[in-house]
């Protein structure tokens, strides 16, 4: 009895443990290439609600960010973002950048904050969705940042994975990589197959928002 | 085995390991390169060498010291992340291989999993100086190494390190390096020995693994990591089944194509000890291997599952667990059948008082008495699942019966049989005229029925009816309302004859009018009490030998000494007398206390030693020997027991010792095995739980040349055991 006794002290503990019930991947989906993306309604930099249904008839290209995530920096210090964005907007093609960072955490911005990040860095997305209990990124699996996801004009999931072929936080691998969201994302909106409709995507971990 | 909680010294050493890593090393260590220091990390080129030979390879090794939350990543980062990079500039003539890597962890974030290290890691790798070297020379080498580290938020570092090695004869190993490389190798993959099978239908798939060493009692937890990222769903569970030599692990798909050819990847598997080995595995996806028959199921790598520290996760049940209302059924039915079974000996003194106090009384009397000992039971079954279930969580190995294997429980519990005799023979009085028990069992009321059936209990638990075994082993995999449930549910059952009384009070009216025959069957039925307290004794000199038997026998001396003392205060007539009484009495029970605690510390007899393994013509059982066994292809008899298993031994007598099972054994050509869990080691629970058991006794036999054990009941005839032996 004395052997049960010396661990009575350490039941309090595990106790807690055995009544936690296993934690459940809420919500989590992983999208299907050729099946319809998952819709979504989050506001953007200036509080009006987008919707995926709102873009019917356009490419729409999701782009997962955190602005303090070397990864993230890479493409933005080196300009290659931008530039991916300037040559969306020209073809017509929605650029939406999505921050799904919670409150307290890495990444999380407010509208204001995600307008003055826009013009500090020379950016040029359709808009910045804002996504801080993560619903969005638990509907598309998004895991990093960046993270690429390109739909259709028809609504259907085209592409998902990273935005280049090298995982490096070097700027100078950029030149090196092939620019497979570019890829993706052109031929869409020129109605070709895409050669490569997932690929590795690379980067930081998504902080996600607790179970919502 | 045992794994307690985290105690603040454990805590406090990763950070002590880390801030001693920070500090500028002392003097010049020419064979780990000066560090890169982060308050994140510490990374250092470290040689496994003082001094190398020429064209002789050597290791050398990118070493990490994490700061407590930090990691890095494996080859395969998982779901975000990228691993680290070194760039080697050698000498001319020198060559160099990338990184091996160390098998890594699975570190939940969020929703997502990683694969790396955390805490300290050596990634080595083999470099070749070039014949032409001179002892005299320096081989020098630089590299560039970047790396990511990561906690919630990512940092990428990088570092140039240098190391000037010098050049002699004979290659001249490192004394202070060397355990950081062995501790390395230690980590990389094997090759696998075992014959691999994977493929994939739409989005499952699995991996199954067939050969040696693959069995439930060896393998606690199993993951695959694939080589290629994507390819594989990095954050979902990889469900593990187990039968003996075949292990087959689920594999749902990731998002990215399957690449061309075979599919590699690392097997991680923990075995029973806590241990992690790494096998490589590489196979070309083909058909969806076949489910295992008759397989145990582990606790497959649920999210975070990891981290809540949960211990070692059961194997379940043949096949999937029944629902939760079968389990139920058949808990209730156990529970009933428990009141007929030889180990509730020592307890049917105390159901037939329970049962004869209740003649003559008032229904509603009845009716309280009945419930009482019904809430007694059900509540008591319900505590023992709760401390089961606890001591589980906190990494214990405690099964059914677990209080047995603690002396002191025994001891304590020999007593109290003791001291309920004594009562029964009138050396003194609780309660009423007609007690029952002693301490609060004794009591006339309600508490006292209560206490009877928490009693019953108790000394019933090892006592694992056959149609309680598999409800138990299927009930501790459920979730812990519904493994409470289950546990109610078998003490409903065992109190039913009781309940029944509560709802027809009339039936009691039954019995035969109180009078003189409840005192004769009161000194009668102590007898048994004192046949419950031998056994007890003798099951505890199993545990801890002549010593502890002799403490205990003083114990009892004890005990015998104050119900005498007791007695004599309750006949006293002066104020005087009574205290005396009872000061002598208090006495010698703190006395009998007092030996408690030593017998709690006293070193378990050794197996050898034991009554219960010195079977003729048995062996004992350990995992080794089996695999042994079987590897000469013999078929093999497996007996799991213990000292305080009454239906272990009922089984042996009939069954097993009988002549006609011994020629069996010889003529056959069959080994017995036979495992002792007298005081519950780990080895033998796992074996249990494989087979869908929390307790003894547990019989497996295995066929000639290999394949699944049968398992057979709980209760033996020598038909029986004739009929399940292969024929010769």
């Amino acid at each position: 009895m004395a052997k049960l006794l010396s661990r009575r002290a350490t039941l309090a503990i595990p106790l807690g443990a055995v009544l936690m019930p296993a934690l459940p991947r809420l919500a989590w989906a992983t999208p299907v290439i050729g099946a319809p993306a998952p819709d979504f309604a989050a506001p953007d930099q200036d509080g009006t609600t987008r919707r995926l249904a709102d873009y019917r008839g356009k490419v729409v290209m999701l782009e997962w960010t955190n602005h303090d995530c070397p990864f993230v920096r890479k493409h933005y210090n080196s300009s290659n973002m931008q530039t991916l964005q300037k040559q969306a907007a020209e073809r017509g093609i929605v650029w939406l950048s999505v921050i799904s960072s919670p409150p307290g955490e890495q990444g999380h911005v407010d509208g204001a904050r995600a307008r003055g990040l826009t013009a500090e860095r020379g950016a040029a997305p359709a808009a910045v969705l804002l996504d801080p209990e993560s619903r969005m990124a638990r509907a598309y699996g998004a895991t990093t940042t960046p993270h690429m996801y390109v739909i259709d004009q028809a609504g259907v999931l085209r592409y998902m994975g990273g935005i280049d072929s090298i995982a490096s936080n070097k700027v100078e691998d950029v030149a090196k990589a092939e620019p497979l969201a570019r890829n993706a994302m052109l031929a869409v909106a020129d109605g070709r197959p895409v050669e490569r409709a997932v690929t590795r995507n690379y980067g930081c971990a998504i902080k996600y928002a607790p179970g919502a | 085995m045992l794994r307690a909680p985290p105690s603040p010294l454990a805590l406090a050493a990763p950070v002590l390991a880390f801030l001693l890593a920070s500090l500028p090393a002392p003097g010049a260590q020419a064979l780990e390169s000066v560090p890169a220091r982060s308050e994140r990390a510490s990374m250092t080129l470290a040689a496994e060498l003082e001094a190398v030979a020429p064209g002789q390879p050597f290791r050398l090794g990118l070493k990490q010291v994490l700061a407590p939350g930090w990691h890095t990543y494996w080859s395969n980062p998982g779901d975000a992340g990228t691993p680290p990079e070194i760039g080697l500039t050698l000498p001319e003539g020198a060559s160099a291989t990338g990184f091996d890597w160390p098998a890594p962890e699975r570190i939940p974030f969020g929703p997502l999993v990683n694969y790396g290290y955390e805490n300290a890691v050596l990634l080595p790798l083999t470099v070749t100086p070039p014949a032409t070297l001179r002892p005299g020379d320096v081989f020098t080498v630089e590299a560039q190494a970047s790396w990511l580290v990561c906690e919630k938020v990512c940092i990428p570092e990088e570092g140039v390190f240098r190391l000037d090695l010098p050049v002699e004869a004979a290659p001249r190993p490192d004394a202070a390096l060397a355990a950081d490389f062995r501790a390395a190798e230690a980590a990389l993959p094997r090759p696998s020995p075992w014959n691999a099978a994977l493929g994939f239908e739409g989005q499952q798939g699995a991996l199954r693994l067939e050969g040696p060493a693959l069995s439930p009692a060896l393998v606690r937890e199993a993951h695959f990591f694939p080589a290629e990222w994507g390819v594989l769903d990095h954050a979902a569970p990889q469900p593990v089944r187990l039968a003996e030599g075949a292990l087959r692990i689920g594999l749902p798909r990731g998002a990215a194509p399957l690449p061309p050819g075979p599919l590699r990847g690392v097997l991680v598997l923990t075995d029973a000890g806590g241990t992690r080995s790494a096998y490589d595995i590489a196979a070309t996806p083909g058909a969806l291997p076949a489910q295992l028959a008759d397989a145990g199921m582990l606790g497959g790598g649920s999210l975070g599952a990891g981290s809540l520290g949960a211990g070692p996760v059961g194997a379940g049940p043949v096949g999937a667990a029944p629902p939760l209302w079968r389990a139920m059924l058949w808990a209730a039915l156990g529970g009933l059948i428990l009141n007929l079974m030889p180990c509730v000996f020592p307890i049917l003194a105390m159901k037939a008082m329970a049962v004869a106090r209740l003649s003559g009384a008032a229904r509603g009397a009845v009716r309280g008495h009945a419930l009482s000992y019904t809430a007694g039971v059900v509540l008591s079954f319900l505590a023992l699942a709760g401390v089961m279930m606890a001591l589980r969580a906190a990494g214990g190995v405690a099964g059914w019966g677990f209080q047995f294997t603690a002396p002191a429980f025994v001891a304590g519990m020999g007593w109290l049989m003791l001291a309920v005799g004594l009562n029964l023979s009138g050396v003194f009085q609780v309660g009423g005229p007609v007690a029952l028990g002693s301490g609060i069992a004794a009591r006339g009321g309600h508490l006292g029925s209560f206490a009877t059936g928490g009693l019953a209990v108790l000394v019933a638990t090892p006592c694992t009816a056959p149609f309680m075994a598999a409800a138990i082993g299927a009930a501790m995999l459920m979730p812990p309302a519904a493994t409470l449930a289950v546990f109610a549910a078998m003490g409903l059952g065992m109190a039913a004859p009781y309940a029944l009384l509560a709802l027809a009070p009339g039936l009691a009216n039954r019995l035969p009018r109180p009078g003189a025959w409840m005192e004769r069957l009161k000194e009668i039925l102590a007898f048994p009490m004192y046949a419950a307290a031998l056994w007890l004794l003798w099951v505890l000199a199993q545990q801890v030998g002549p010593e502890g038997l002799a403490a205990a026998l003083a114990g009892g001396l004890a005990v015998g000494f104050a119900a005498w003392a007791l007695g004599r205060a309750q006949q006293a007539r002066g104020g005087r007398g009574r205290m005396a009484g009872r000061g002598g009495a208090a006495l010698a029970l703190l006395a009998a206390l007092a030996l408690l605690p030593p017998l709690a510390m006293t070193p378990p007899a050794s197996a050898g030693t034991r009554a219960s393994a010195a079977e003729p013509g048995a062996e004992p059982w350990s995992e080794a020997r089996l695999a042994e066994l079987r590897a000469e292809g013999r078929p093999v008899f497996v007996n799991m027991t213990a000292a305080w298993c009454i239906t272990c031994k009922v089984n042996e007598r009939v069954a097993l010792q009988s002549d006609a099972v011994r020629d069996a054994f010889a003529e056959r050509n069959i080994a017995y095995l036979k495992g002792d869990w007298t005081d519950g080691g780990p080895a033998i629970a796992a074996v249990l739980r494989a087979h869908g058991r929390e307790g003894v006794p547990l019989y497996l036999v295995y066929p000639p040349g290999g394949g699944e054990p049968a398992v057979l009941p709980q209760i033996l005839t020598e038909s029986l055991v004739l009929e399940a032996l292969p024929p010769g």
